[in-house]
């Protein structure tokens, strides 16, 4: 979780386009409240928000934005004895991680606002790119380590 | 109860959403700058408040103690007021006193009585300047409105007058209008009131007639003020005249002292001894 916390916060939240950035931790708590469940996604997320609000310094946002995105990812959880094919496992990530994204980016350009930019302009970006590029790294890393965590 | 319990477990994952969103608004309110200005601020009341408290309760504790200190500065105080309103006076009644002596008498020497010694007979004042101050005896002492009597023992510090009101006193006197000589003295008695003797019957002397010091004076300038004659009545040989004197002894605290003294040539060649009785 600190390493994601430390990747998101020095590396990919520089891969900035039009103040949108991908979000990593966000992928990987939907994967976790996905996979394991709504309770521990909502905690996990807490924790991961906490850590990298203390990285940005905006802790309690972080935490809120966390807990929203386990939480509502937690409704696309499959359960190991679902017996869920891959597929349906990957749709559901897909889900979970769009719906995470959206809630979260909305939160966050509603909440945190820096640039007095008007909401016309800040939740498209926030929501639209900065959903689309996260989804872009969410299907990366889901074909190249998540899929792999994931029992058939 | 225990279908409760079941919605509860259940539900945990909504419980646990509803904390962490509490914990995490919570933490958001408290990065919030207003927000901790105003918990400051509050505290800072509470603070205030509970000091006040705890003062105004000490301070009903101290009370008898703080009663104590403010009447020992009230003392200080007062003691201050006081010796500070006794040198504005003096200040004031030097200044008087040297701003109402004639032009020659500048050059005296203020002195202050400090003590007096009031009988019938032996009237006696002691004044503040001494030997250090450059007073000898025999010397002059008076006030702008005339003679108050003649230095007679000098300390360091202090002198002992021989006013004219005393019955050793004399002095060689002489009358502004008449030219009438004769010599003041004091008796038992009223003090304003002294007598001018050796003075004959032939003598053209009024009443109303300033007297002043004579020439014939072995410690005394001429023309120093003495009196003004107030009654004259003629025996077989000579008058009896009263003088009332110039001076009120009864509010004198301020005099001047005179440097000047007649020649003591002229005192030698009349074979008069400065030290003796009267003149």
């Amino acid at each position: 979780m600190l390493t994601l916390a430390l990747v998101q916060h020095f590396i990919v939240s520089r891969l900035l386009i039009f103040h949108a950035s991908p979000d990593i931790m966000a992928i990987f708590i939907a994967f976790v409240s996905m996979s394991i469940g709504q309770r521990t996604g909502t905690t996990f997320g807490f924790a991961a928000g906490l850590i990298g609000g203390l990285l940005t310094g905006n802790v309690g946002l972080s935490a809120l934005i966390g807990t929203v995105e386990g939480f509502s990812a937690g409704f696309f959880h499959v359960p190991e004895e679902s017996h869920a094919t891959s597929v349906k496992k990957r749709r559901m990530f897909y889900a979970a991680s769009t719906v995470a994204l959206i809630l979260g980016n909305m939160l966050l350009a509603t909440l945190h606002n820096p640039l007095s930019l008007p909401a016309y302009v800040r939740l498209p970006q926030m929501v639209g790119l900065g959903t689309i590029m996260s989804m872009v790294l969410g299907t990366l890393m889901y074909n190249f380590v998540l899929k792999k965590l994931l029992k058939d | 109860m225990l279908s409760l319990f079941r919605f509860i477990a259940k539900h945990t994952a909504y419980l646990y959403f509803l904390l962490y969103c509490g914990i995490s608004i919570l933490l958001m309110q408290l990065q919030r700058k207003e927000t901790l200005d105003a918990i400051r601020e509050r505290g800072l009341a509470i603070n205030a408040s509970v000091a006040t408290q705890l003062s105004n309760f000490t301070g009903i504790l101290n009370l008898r103690q703080d009663n104590e200190q403010l009447l020992l500065q009230n003392a200080r105080l007062f003691s201050q007021v006081m010796r500070q309103q006794a040198e504005l006076r003096d200040a004031k009644e030097t200044q008087a006193a040297v701003a109402n002596a004639p032009a020659w008498a500048r050059q005296f020497k203020i002195a202050r009585v400090v003590d007096r010694r009031f009988s019938a007979t032996d009237n006696m004042l002691v004044i503040d300047s001494g030997a250090s101050q450059g007073i000898t005896k025999d010397m002059t002492v008076l006030t702008p409105d005339g003679l108050v009597g003649r230095v007679m023992e000098v300390s360091q510090n202090y002198a002992k007058v021989l006013p004219v009101i005393n019955n050793d006193f004399m002095v060689s006197v002489v009358s502004d209008s008449s030219r009438t000589l004769g010599l003041l003295s004091w008796q038992n008695g009223d003090e304003r009131i002294a007598h001018m003797e050796h003075v004959p019957v032939s003598s053209n002397l009024k009443v109303g007639e300033q007297v002043t010091t004579s020439d014939f004076s072995t410690f005394a300038i001429r023309g120093i003020p003495v009196g003004r004659v107030v009654r004259i009545s003629k025996d077989k040989l000579f008058c009896n005249i009263d003088i009332r004197l110039a001076v009120d002894f009864a509010s004198l605290s301020y005099v001047l002292i005179s440097p000047a003294k007649p020649s003591r040539e002229k005192i030698e060649i009349m074979g008069a001894d400065p030290g003796r009785k009267g003149q």
